[in-house]
């Protein structure tokens, strides 16, 4: 059986960091799109975000 | 290699989880300290311009948050989750360039400041309720391709590894402006110059403090997080 030491191969550390950090990107994207950009029908997250959205400097209305 | 792969997972599960913490407490804290500046700041003035607007639109029969605790708490709610989801982009970037501690968290929130206010509200500058504005539709789209166009400009200046990337950042920087925000056929404000200009300054203050507090816990936590047996892989 292989084992795995710390000194394995530094490509391969390199690229376990890349989908960590992806994924928190994509998170955070969704996040700041969905509470910042999106209109609903019944305006109800558009309302309730409302204040926020206008002191944050994010299109409104 | 299988064991590689599954190393892969466990370590990718464990930072991510790390990010979320961290993200969450930078996130919470940043925004509760800009509602609170928001509350004493800002909220007056979009009162007051609201009252402005009232006459003229009568059309609100969608729900509305009331007044008082609904209202102010919802601004709370929503300060701590576009927090958390900015430091959740911050951190990612921290980590990436293996950075960490609060004085490079302070660093990366300016950055951040400036990609998500800067550069936006150069086009598109905060506006009171009751201003005049182009569609909303083509504000949002400049707004969004500002921020992207801005954050690669940056990471091409300071990350870029020759002179080649970094002048490609300058025009990425300067790209957004040239081309120039969606404006409205004919400028009306129902607030005040005066009310406008204060709301713009305060807007300004509060969202750097936001986006300071942000990179400071973010690069902070970081650091402690992976001063632990557990540390961040490298």
């Amino acid at each position: 059986m292989k084992t795995l030491t710390a000194t394995a191969a530094p490509s391969t550390i390199s690229s376990v960091k890349i989908l960590p950090a992806l994924s928190a990107i994509t998170l955070g994207v969704a996040i700041i799109l969905s509470l910042g950009f999106m209109q609903d029908s019944g305006n109800y997250l558009h309302n309730a975000a409302h204040d926020g959205r206008h002191s944050a400097a994010f299109p409104c209305h | 290699m299988v064991v590689t792969a599954r190393r892969f997972l466990v370590i990718k599960m464990r930072d991510f989880r790390k990010f979320a913490i961290i993200s969450l407490i930078a996130g919470v804290v940043a925004g509760f300290l800009l509602s609170l500046g928001q509350h004493y700041l800002i909220q007056p003035l979009i009162f007051a311009a609201e009252q402005l607007e009232m006459p003229v639109h009568e059309h609100h029969h969608d729900w509305q948050p009331e007044d008082g605790f609904q209202r102010h708490s919802l601004t709370v709610i929503f300060n701590s989750l576009m927090g958390c989801g900015f430091a959740l982009l911050l951190t990612a970037g921290l980590y990436l360039k293996n950075h960490q501690g609060y004085l490079r968290g302070l660093m990366w929130g300016f950055a951040g400041y400036a990609v998500f206010f800067i550069a936006p509200s150069l086009g598109l500058p905060p506006e009171l309720p009751g201003t005049a504005s182009a569609e909303l539709l083509n504000r949002q789209t400049w707004w969004l391709f500002t921020a992207i166009s801005t954050a690669c400009g940056l990471s091409a200046v300071f990350f870029g590894k020759n002179r080649t990337f970094q002048i490609g950042g300058v025009m990425l920087l300067v790209l957004p402006h040239l081309i120039g925000a969606p404006q409205p056929d004919t400028f009306s404000s129902l607030a005040s110059e005066e009310l406008q200009q204060q709301f713009v300054i305060f807007s300004a203050l509060n969202n750097g403090i936001f986006w300071l507090i942000i990179g400071a816990v973010s690069g902070g936590l970081l650091r402690k997080l992976s001063a632990n047996n557990t540390g961040f892989s490298s």
